[in-house]
């Protein structure tokens, strides 16, 4: 029997998917990452399929990569490097499996949509932090898994919020649940005595949950995670700050961070606002860069919050010689909270443009902001690449205590010279980023060759680890710092 | 009392360390966060008040014996009492300093002594002094100052000079002035001269108690001979073994006594005494350890349980002498007055005490170099003191290191600022 | 004792004054009454102590303990059994020469510390730039790089300054091989700015919910998350020791408040509408009896000897510790307000301490965290359980439990009389609705035997397995991973797998961590 009937065995035949254009699709994405065509696709339908999968594949012949969201992809890490490949796709895995309204925290499976997922929760009054407009096809545990910035930072305690718990199938097959959702007890004892998987740590002396994120599929397959939740604001305000020079904006951003008085607090240059806002605005009409960030009220006297939130901001403002305004050039920050408040419509907010977009990102703090733009200008002159092509995304994470920084470069996908040309810029500016002391933290692609040459320790380390949870190496091999077993 | 007494009070201890740190609401730095000197200095967990007393138990327990690393150790500690106030900010049950005395009682009762302490044993048996000088020179200090000699006439008060300030020229003049003071202010004070000895502290502290117990009857029928209602001293180590020690040990010198700080403040009060000139310097102030939480006086308690002992008993420093010198330097116009971080209960040790100046020279002036360091820090051209010892290591440490800044008595300050040079 | 050679090449390493074998010396480090669940409060005694000043001395210490087949276990400030050997044969290293602070980064809201720097010098420090620190219940006498990297975390300030697990960045860590590991940014030459990545976040094999505790070798740096004092005092000064403590430097945008609820649901509510509604410096559940043996233990005695008093006292049961600090007066007065109306609508009271002539020595004390750090003062010596990091209302469910068991032990004369009501912990982290309440009892070593605690931690491990009422504090005690490992998908086995990888020699002290994989499988 071949491993791909075995595999049907477990999820059925259905579940198994070996239609070439299928197994196509999984081969390639929007990165520079290029790799094999898959020997097949299986679909799991719960942890226990799952299990399966894997137990099978530690018996030899298969390498299993996880997928949980839709196309169109962009990082490279599902694009199979080994040849006996199969991707598992846990889209279908899509259950809601419960919301706790108290305890404001969702248990999800890999297939939910941030779309999904906050229809859901805002009938109980909460919502979901989310990255900066994922794509509709973004499977929200994947993004967290990812360790994707998210918008808001005050709610960003520590970089794997807001992941709380998850259930895991390590490449042993083995399944564990980190945090407080080990136990001991069932879920249903669990919730009987009042948790709710929340609390993200452990159990005892150790945290898989940690090394399940930022691993890319090497580890193991999260069958469901509890993400923690917000309210949902019972009034918001948005605002725009304008600037010429992206250091005017810093002491400003620095300072409404200090006291946690913005939600979504971000900075944008011209030509990202112009793809996300979309519309017929022409980029130069608008600022070079603007802050954008909302204020809200909940439960508790909603407008004397916002109120005092508002004049103390305004007071900040006055100190760092800046101004908020609601409206910039005619467009509305309450219409822009509107958009920024849900996934990307389609097109996918970054292929607006030029229908092709690279991106390059690192975290660094957001005092080194300006340093690291004008090397990229430097990197983008130097390769000939259009500036009003180039996007800047600088997402303050952690409470404002390090930023994610991000370099959107859109590009014709369809032009050959093009698609080099923004190759080479990437790989370029990519190690002078890096050489600065860009951290590259997600090291996707050719990232990772690159980040792991850095910290050899950390190598070494890892691999240990991988020995531990995935001693067969069936976890998407060839990723991050672990070569393909010849 | 001896260490098996102590034996509760040492079970007592959780290791939490707080002997090493200033009281930690008062930590206002990480510089001077540290108050043990024989700790900071030396690392090893015995070296602190908790190490020692878990060398009590040590012993007690059979687990260990005394030997000359072990005396060491004991010894290589001013019995400053920071630990003491640290311990007692949040334990009631553990008298900290009483273990440390015991401690050096045991070394000299299983024979374990320190030969620096032997000669000072032995000077103290010849010549009524721990320094090596000579009892006939004692009274010398005072010559030329026509100050009544108790042995000629009754007086209102006894000035009980003290060892140091006897015998130290570098100090005498504080000795002078400071009796001077009292008697221009119309004080009807006397002086024993010649007859005047040791108060036995030292002694005691280095293990030697029943030497103390001499000093302390002679001290007694000293100052029964005087008439004297009051006993005053310009050194703190003298205070100390006056208010707790005494007391401590059943000896009752039947008077009030007070430390020159003390009784020159309440007379500037009353308005007898009157700083007149301006003084223009920036100063700083260092509370001796003896004057300070040490100077407390001995609060006798009969129970078995100290975790029932009111709080009022506890040895805690609060109630020792550390306003009066202070009022005193801020009385002077001119004055700039700035306070160090380890000041009052907390305040850091001169180094030279427990018998330490005499053993262990260098870590004398290794502790000594950190107060100068300290006060340093406030930005103060002198630093001022009410006690011999710390003058004495602070002089020679501002030397050695060649530094600036100026040390002064209390007494000297005033002086100046009542015309004096 | 050491080998010969072991000894005189660490002395090479170290110096003559920076190593010891004198057993009188190693007392000092096997004597560790803290939370410890033996017999007595002696440990095992080290073979030798050492003393590094860097971390290059560290690595060799480890390289010839590993040479010589010689165990070894770092502390920090040593506060606690579990920082001292858990076995014979073990090379004790106390860190106390690697006190530096070496950096505060103001403002990006981090400091880079080594082990000895405490929490009351690196919060003096921080507090000059605006900033503090998270301060865990042991008190601001313990390292933060040590209960960051290796401890627990639990501290009142939890609702702003979160727990010690989740706040840190960069980390330098000395294998128990010898080799260096910097986890984060600070191992790619990114700064200390993130402990995470790249790829997958080693802070996970560092620790959990718990750390290690010295199991896997030693830390030497730890850049850990500061947060904003909010306009408070940059360098109080002012007389007193704790209780006799009077500032006039409270600012006026901090608050205490006493909040009494009727019940602990309603308790459990007041909670989760304060870290809802995002307002708070302080939440802690005060615990009134124990508060009075803290402050006033013979008052506590004598009051508690009272039928009638226990009574009244039993309606105060139910008590938060709050602590408002705003940045500016609109943000008090919004706070204010809020909370008021959260206390009305949970038919709680707030009562503003400021009534109180002790106000300002609370304020201060409950800043610097010293309060639950007293829980020494009324026997001399603690022990706790349940504790479960958890959503709030199991965390309250755990206080009932805890309380429960702990009464029956009380009348047994195990514990000291505190009402039953020693539970402590609160809501972390803002709006994340988890926290803790852990079950603190205190006793006199030197009066009680020890098998009544071990039968309390016994009955209440037992509760909260029976109760599913979460991995706690109780589970603290020796060979209880035997016990909750295979109820907990076998995370012991996993855990003695990391140290295997990481240990494969064994030389790094797991007797808190985990034995070797090897013992877990007979």
């Amino acid at each position: 029997m071949s491993k791909i009937d075995d595999l049907a065995k477990i999820v059925g035949p259905k579940g198994v998917v070996t239609d070439k254009d299928v197994l196509s699709s999984f081969a390639m994405d929007n990165s520079f990452v290029s790799g094999k065509i898959p020997q097949c696709v299986v679909r799991p339908r719960n942890m226990g399929e799952v299990q399966g999968i894997i137990k099978l594949a530690t018996l030899g012949g298969l390498s299993l990569i996880p997928c949980s969201s839709k196309g169109p992809r962009f990082r490279g890490d599902t694009i199979p490097v080994a040849d006996d490949a199969v991707i598992v796709d846990l889209s279908g895995m899509d259950s809601i499996i419960r919301i706790d309204k108290r305890n404001k925290v969702a248990m999800i499976e890999p297939g939910v949509t941030f779309g999904g997922l906050s229809t859901a929760v805002e009938k109980e009054g909460l919502r979901v932090v989310m990255p900066l407009l994922p794509r509709k096809t973004k499977s929200a545990v994947a993004s967290i898994l990812e360790r994707e910035p998210t918008t808001i930072p005050k709610y960003h305690w520590d970089m794997s919020d807001p992941m709380c718990c998850i259930e895991v199938i390590f490449g042993t097959g083995d399944m564990f649940r980190t945090g407080s959702a080990a136990g001991p007890g069932t879920l249903e004892e669990q919730w009987a005595s009042g948790q709710a998987q929340k609390s993200p740590m452990g159990p005892s002396q150790s945290d898989f949950m940690k090394i399940m994120q930022g691993s890319q599929g090497t580890m193991g397959i999260v069958t469901w995670a509890s993400v923690k939740l917000e309210l949902l604001p019972k009034i918001q305000k948005a605002f725009f700050v304008a600037a010429q020079d992206l250091s005017e904006l810093i002491d400003f951003t620095y300072r409404i961070l200090r006291p946690k008085l913005p939600d979504i607090c971000l900075i944008l240059n011209r030509t990202d606002l112009v793809s996300i806002y979309g519309g017929n605005k022409p980029a130069n009409d608008l600022p070079p860069w603007v802050l954008f960030y909302s204020i809200s009220g909940y439960e508790y006297l909603p407008e004397e919050r916002v109120d005092y939130i508002e004049k103390d901001i305004a007071d900040i403002a006055g100190q760092t010689r800046v101004k908020s305004e609601q409206s910039i050039a005619g467009i509305s920050a309450g219409n822009l909270l509107g958009l920024i408040s849900k996934p990307s419509g389609d097109p996918y907010w970054k292929l607006r443009s030029r229908g092709g977009c690279e991106d390059i990102f690192f975290l660094t703090t957001l005092d080194r902001a300006p340093e690291f733009v004008k090397a990229m200008n430097d990197e983008i002159k130097k390769h000939g690449f259009p500036e009003q092509n180039l996007g800047v995304y600088i997402q303050p994470i952690q409470q404002g205590r390090n930023c994610h920084i991000e370099f959107n470069l859109m590009y014709d996908p369809k032009g050959s010279e093009e698609m080099e040309r923004v190759e080479r810029l990437f790989d370029s500016a990519s190690k002078a980023l890096m050489d600065m002391g860009g951290f590259f933290s997600r090291p996707y692609g050719q990232w990772s060759h690159l980040a792991y040459s850095k910290c050899l320790d950390t190598v070494t380390a890892l691999k240990k680890v991988k020995g531990i949870l995935d001693p067969k190496g069936v976890m998407n091999p060839g990723k991050l710092c672990f070569a393909k077993e010849e | 009392m001896s260490l098996q007494d102590l034996q509760r009070d040492m079970a007592g201890c959780s290791r939490c360390s707080q002997c090493k740190w200033v009281p930690m609401l008062q930590i206002k730095s990480w510089r001077f966060a540290k108050v043990c000197p024989s700790i900071d200095r030396y690392n090893l967990h015995a070296y602190s008040g908790s190490g020692k007393m878990i060398i009590g138990t040590s012993l007690l327990e059979g687990r260990s014996e005394l030997n000359d690393n072990i005396t060491e150790i004991i010894y290589k500690c001013q019995l400053c009492g920071a630990c003491q106030v640290s311990c007692q900010a949040y334990r009631d049950d553990i008298d900290l300093a009483d273990v440390l005395l015991e401690l050096r009682a045991k070394c000299v009762e299983e024979g374990f002594v320190i030969p620096e302490h032997l000669e000072m044993i032995d000077s103290m048996k010849r010549e009524d002094n721990p320094m090596g000088m000579l009892k006939r020179d004692r009274g010398d200090w005072a010559k030329g100052l026509d100050i009544p000699n108790i042995n000629n006439q009754k007086v209102d008060v006894l000035f009980h000079a003290g060892c140091r300030y006897s015998y130290d020229e570098d100090l005498q003049d504080i000795t002078r002035t400071a009796v001077m003071i009292l008697k221009n202010a119309g004080i009807d004070v006397g002086i024993a001269g010649n007859d005047e000895s040791c108060c036995g502290g030292r002694a005691y502290e280095i293990g030697y108690q029943g030497e103390m117990k001499n000093y302390a009857e002679d001290m007694a029928s000293r100052v029964r001979a005087s008439g004297a209602k009051i006993l005053v001293t310009p050194c703190s180590d003298c205070y100390y073994t006056f208010k707790y020690l005494y007391p401590k040990n059943n000896l009752d010198l039947g008077v009030k006594v007070l430390h020159i700080t003390e009784y020159v403040d309440s007379l500037i009060k009353e308005g007898v005494i009157r700083p007149e000139k301006d003084i223009p310097l920036k100063v700083t102030y260092h509370d001796p350890c003896h004057l300070g939480r040490r100077g407390e006086v001995y609060k006798e308690w009969e129970g078995e349980d100290k975790l029932l002992r009111p709080v009022r008993y506890k040895q805690s420093g609060k109630l020792g002498v550390y306003d009066p010198p202070r009022d005193i330097i801020k009385a002077i116009s001119g004055i700039d007055f700035v306070e160090m971080e380890r000041i009052r209960e907390y305040s850091w040790c001169c180094g030279a005490g427990g018998g330490v100046l005499e053993a262990f020279p260098d870590f004398s002036a290794w502790t000594a170099t950190e107060r100068i360091e300290e006060a340093k820090a406030t930005g103060a051209e002198a630093i001022v003191t009410a006690c011999p010892w710390c003058e004495r290591v602070f002089i020679d440490a501002i030397k050695k290191n060649g530094d600036s800044i100026k040390v002064y008595d209390v007494m000297e300050l005033l002086n100046l600022s009542l015309g004096g040079r | 004792m050491l080998a010969k050679d072991a000894y005189k090449e660490l002395e090479d390493v170290l110096g003559p004054e920076n190593i010891s074998e004198e057993p009188g010396v190693l007392d000092g480090y096997a004597w560790q009454p803290a939370l410890n669940l033996g017999r007595e409060a002696w440990i095992p005694r080290p073979e030798a102590v050492v003393l590094p000043e860097t971390t290059e001395e560290v690595q060799g210490i480890i390289k010839i303990c590993n040479k010589h087949k010689v165990k070894f276990k770092a502390f920090s400030t040593g506060w606690a059994a579990w920082g001292g050997p858990g076995e014979q044969g073990v090379v004790q290293i106390d860190l106390r020469r690697m006190n530096r602070i070496l950096e505060i980064d103001a403002k990006n809201m981090y400091a880079v510390v080594e082990p000895y720097v405490c929490a009351a010098q690196l919060q003096a420090e921080a507090m000059k730039k605006g900033l503090n620190c998270h301060i865990i219940g042991a008190g601001p006498n313990t390292s933060p790089l040590a209960n960051t990297t290796s401890g627990w975390g639990y501290g009142w300030t939890g609702l702003f300054t979160g727990f010690s697990g989740r706040n840190p960045l960069g980390v330098e860590w000395v294998l128990p091989d010898g080799e260096i590991l910097r986890l984060g940014s600070i191992g790619s030459d990114a700064g200390w700015i993130s402990g995470d990545g790249p790829g997958p976040s080693l802070r996970g094999i560092m620790r959990g919910w718990g750390g290690a505790q010295g199991g896997l070798g030693v830390f030497t740096k730890c850049a850990i998350k500061l947060y904003p004092w909010p306009a408070g005092p940059k360098e109080p000064r002012f007389k007193g020791i704790i209780t006799d403590i009077k500032t006039t430097d409270v600012p006026k945008t901090h608050k205490v408040y006493f909040l009494f609820s009727p019940s602990y649901e309603k308790y459990a509510d007041l909670a989760y509408e304060i870290g809802n509604s995002e307002i708070g410096y302080v939440h802690c559940k005060g615990a009134f009896g124990a508060m009075f043996g803290l402050l006033a233990p013979r008052a506590m005695r004598k009051m508690l000897a009272s039928p009638a008093i226990r009574t009244i006292t039993r309606a105060f049961q139910h008590m938060t510790l709050f602590m408002l600090a705003a940045h500016t007066d609109r943000e008090l007065k919004y706070q204010e307000k809020v909370l008021k109306k959260i206390a009305s609508e949970t038919n709680g009271i707030a009562l503003d301490a400021s009534v109180f002539p002790f106000h300002q020595m609370f304020w201060w004390g409950v800043v610097r965290s010293i309060f639950p750090a007293m829980v020494f003062r009324p026997g001399g010596d603690f022990l706790t359980s349940m504790g479960s990091n958890v959503a709030y209302d199991c965390a309250v469910n755990q206080a009932k439990e805890g309380e429960k068991i702990k009464r029956e032990f009380i009348d047994k004369g195990v514990f000291l009389e505190d009402l039953a009501d020693c539970t402590w912990g609160g809501i972390y982290e803002g709006t994340s609705n988890w926290g803790h309440l852990e079950e603190i009892g205190m006793f006199d070593r030197r009066k009680t035997e020890p098998d009544g605690r071990f039968e309390y931690m016994d009955a209440t491990n037992k509760a909260a397995i029976d109760k599913s009422l979460g991995y706690g504090l109780s589970s603290l005690g020796e060979g209880y991973y035997k016990i909750f490992g295979p109820l907990m998908h076998d995370y012991h086995i996993w855990q003695a797998k990391i140290k295997q990888a990481f240990d494969p020699n064994n030389t790094s002290d797991g007797s808190f961590y985990i034995p070797p994989i090897d013992e877990l499988e007979d």
